[in-house]
């Protein structure tokens, strides 16, 4: 077997592209996921029964559906309910961020219910309001606690962002897809992208668990 | 040795005056459970008043329902004129004059001392962060732990944590300070370090309420002392009644199950003893 | 807009059958992933380096690339590289099993891990032979521990089968996304495809919770 890197080489731009784009999609639904994670996760622990279970439902049902059906169901069905046609990477987004906030929601709740009451009471104790009281001192600790499996949903959302290749968006799969059906150098071109994924997820893997060791005791109450 | 506190002869702090705390018939109950079964006593303006009795007899309960933590189920708690359970009164205002000091500190792992000191007139008060900064290096200061104010908690003995929990209360210069237990999560060699600074907190004139099973400094620094079984006050009375001559049998019984035959000298030297706490 | 909902009642058996090869894929992959997970797990705590670490990077690069690309990886470059010819099934299996034997070596390395050193010392003393203690005394109270991660990993697996659909295995998505294709009812199908992955894995979800729950780990 004789090995071309040429093809690399002569579309870096083109692979450039990609991984600006599965960057971009990554962060912005991390951004989304994260926004609907932490009004979830508090709205389903402090929000009454009522907000619990419909959060609940929420969460429930995204866990049960492969990422792939919720992408394609975002991207063709979604648009003919809202009479409005979506962008592949708005979809992707749009997708990508409520699937992996369902996830976050879960993780966020289980790092309040993990601090223990005294922390509120004496939160309480010293005038503050629970919302105070949550933003202040509980929040921070959840956070600081729940940091591994933060930590590991969002390699997961690098790594589910490929799947959104299915709907066309152009990230580092989708134009790896082209190159290769282009230029005929399969192996050195799938190679490549998978090297960049690892590049990427890896070492994000690594910081968080390194930030977790230095941080970890801060949330140990 | 030991001078005794002249408290015999004299009438009760503030007798004279409206009480600053008092609790009338208060109930309490979880379930079929009845945790408080009808309290009812006074705290003065400058009191120590302490609580003792056997552990699950209410009084740790009661001190949750003073500052509204808890709900009541019957009578009421009025703080100056106020009654704290009252649906029209604002609960947050109200604890704001109340600090509280917990039997496992509760202080905040994710922030430093300094800020766990801070952290309630910065939240609550609006108060800038030079200021209560200042305000937090002061009374740590006093509590004598200044040099420990960029340290996070977890690094901090279980009674170095109390005295920078004792602070954070006196952070928000509250009328009363409740006291659940200071010293019964702490290892015997630092309960002393703590209760010298509850002693200098009563000497310089704090109303303190004080669950405690320390009955050497429940004798020497209280002024009143209220005994609790089963959810029931069975004895209230001035510190040499209570140890002396107490006058009910369930009084007794508690103190002699405790092994409490008048003096006893061990722990009352910590509170003499010129403590580590002083700067 | 108009919805037809027969086109789904009228496919009822090619969804049935999809949603049969999901079901097929999943057990046939946890078949082959535990055995591979445990393997790997017990290369990866090797006294030879060279084990230790190249299982080590073998499972990390599994873990840390996304499955889709290891599976286009598989289907693309066996048979134009060297010349290898799978199946659509066989390569659907081969990508699934060693990424999920990677996360299970890490499940069973953990579990092996979390058993107390004294538990060995106890077993050795009474004159076991390694493979004996952990035969008889570690993997035994391992078991316990990981079923809860083996069980959330199972539901994972369950929808990552989904990703399958790309190389024409007809599996529940293929099957879908074939129908949506000959139909033009895109809003229905894919909601029937969505429907049915839930119906069948919010039961597996809930399970997986209650494993949590009850086999929690309590020292």
């Amino acid at each position: 077997m004789d090995i071309d890197i040429s093809p690399l080489i002569e579309n870096w731009q083109f692979i450039l592209t990609g991984l600006g784009f599965t960057l971009a999609l990554s962060a912005l639904s991390i951004a989304l996921g994260a926004a609907i994670g932490l009004v979830g996760g508090v709205l389903r622990t402090y929000g009454g029964k009522l907000l619990d279970s419909a959060i609940g439902l929420y969460v429930d049902v995204v866990r049960s559906i492969p990422v792939l059906a919720i992408l394609v169901w975002t991207y063709f069905a979604f648009p003919l309910v809202i009479g409005e046609s979506l962008t592949p990477f708005s979809g992707g987004v749009l997708a990508l961020g409520v699937h992996l906030g369902a996830y976050i929601t879960e993780t966020i709740r289980a790092g309040l219910t993990s601090i223990r009451p005294g922390q509120m009471r004496a939160a309480l104790a010293l005038g503050m309001s629970r919302f105070e009281a949550i933003r202040t001192i509980i929040l921070p600790q959840a956070l600081i606690r729940m940091l591994p499996p933060l930590g590991s949903l969002i390699v997961i959302a690098v790594k589910d962002s490929a799947i959104a290749s299915v709907i066309a968006v152009p990230e580092l799969l989708r134009q790896s897809q082209v190159l290769a059906g282009k230029t005929f150098r399969p192996f050195e071109i799938y190679t490549a992208a998978m090297l960049i994924y690892f590049l990427i997820c890896y070492p994000t893997a690594r910081t968080i668990d390194r930030v977790y060791r230095r941080l970890g005791v801060l949330g140990a109450s | 040795m030991i001078a005794k506190r002249k408290t015999k002869s004299r009438p009760r702090i503030g007798s004279g005056t409206a009480p600053i705390l008092s609790f009338e018939g208060v109930v309490k109950r979880y379930g079929p459970l009845e945790a408080l079964a009808g309290v009812s006593f006074q705290v003065h303006r400058g009191e120590v008043v302490c609580l003792i009795g056997p552990s699950g007899s209410g009084k740790s309960t009661l001190l949750r329902c003073a500052n509204a933590l808890e709900t009541i189920d019957g009578g009421r708690v009025v703080l100056e004129g106020v009654e704290v359970h009252d649906r029209r009164t604002d609960a947050r205002k109200l604890r704001r004059r109340m600090g509280m000091v917990f039997q496992n500190f509760e202080l905040f792992p994710h922030l430093t001392v300094l800020r766990n000191v801070a952290v309630g007139p910065t939240t609550v008060l609006g108060m800038p962060q030079r200021q209560a900064a200042e305000r937090a290096t002061e009374l740590l200061r006093k509590v004598g732990l200044a040099d420990k104010a960029a340290h996070y908690p977890a690094s901090l003995s279980g009674g170095q944590q109390q005295r920078v929990a004792i602070a954070r209360a006196l952070a928000m210069q509250p009328d009363v300070m409740l006291f659940d237990e200071p010293t019964s999560a702490l290892d015997p060699e630092t309960i002393g370090e703590v209760l010298s600074v509850m002693k200098r907190l009563a000497d310089e004139g704090m109303t303190m309420v004080v669950v405690t099973h320390e009955m050497d400094f429940a004798k020497r620094v209280g002024n009143w002392i209220v005994v609790f079984d089963h959810g029931k006050v069975v004895e209230q009375g001035p510190p040499q009644q209570v140890f002396d001559e107490p006058t009910v049998q369930r009084t007794r019984d508690f103190l002699s199950h405790l092994g409490w035959h008048g003096e006893s000298l061990a722990a009352a030297d910590l509170l003499v003893q010129p403590s580590s706490t002083d700067p | 807009m108009t919805l037809d909902w027969s086109v789904v009642w009228d496919n009822r058996w090619r969804l049935i059958a999809g949603a049969e090869m999901t079901v097929i894929l999943t057990a046939t992959t946890m078949a082959l992933a535990l055995p591979g997970g445990l393997l790997l797990a017990l290369l990866r705590l090797s006294h030879v380096h060279l084990v230790r670490s190249s299982t080590t990077g073998f499972v990390e690069f599994f873990r840390a690339t996304p499955l889709i690309l290891q599976i286009y990886w598989i289907f693309y470059v066996l048979p134009a590289a060297f010349d290898i010819r799978l199946s659509e099934f066989v390569t659907a299996l081969l990508g699934l099993s060693l990424n999920v034997s990677s996360f299970n070596s890490e499940t069973f390395r953990a579990g092996i891990l979390s058993i107390r050193p004294g538990q060995w010392n106890a077993a050795l003393a009474l004159g076991m032979t390694k493979p004996q203690v952990l035969r008889k005394i570690i993997l035994p109270q391992a078991t316990l521990r990981v079923l809860p991660a083996l069980a959330s990993t199972w539901v994972s697996l369950f929808k990552d089968t989904s990703l399958v659909s790309i190389i024409a295995v007809a599996d529940l998505s293929y099957v879908s996304l074939k129908i949506r294709s000959e139909t033009y009812r895109v809003l229905e199908v894919l909601t029937a495809m969505g429907a049915l992955y839930c119906l069948m894995g919010y039961p597996q979800a809930k399970l997986v919770d209650w494993m949590h729950r009850r086999f929690k780990v309590v020292e």
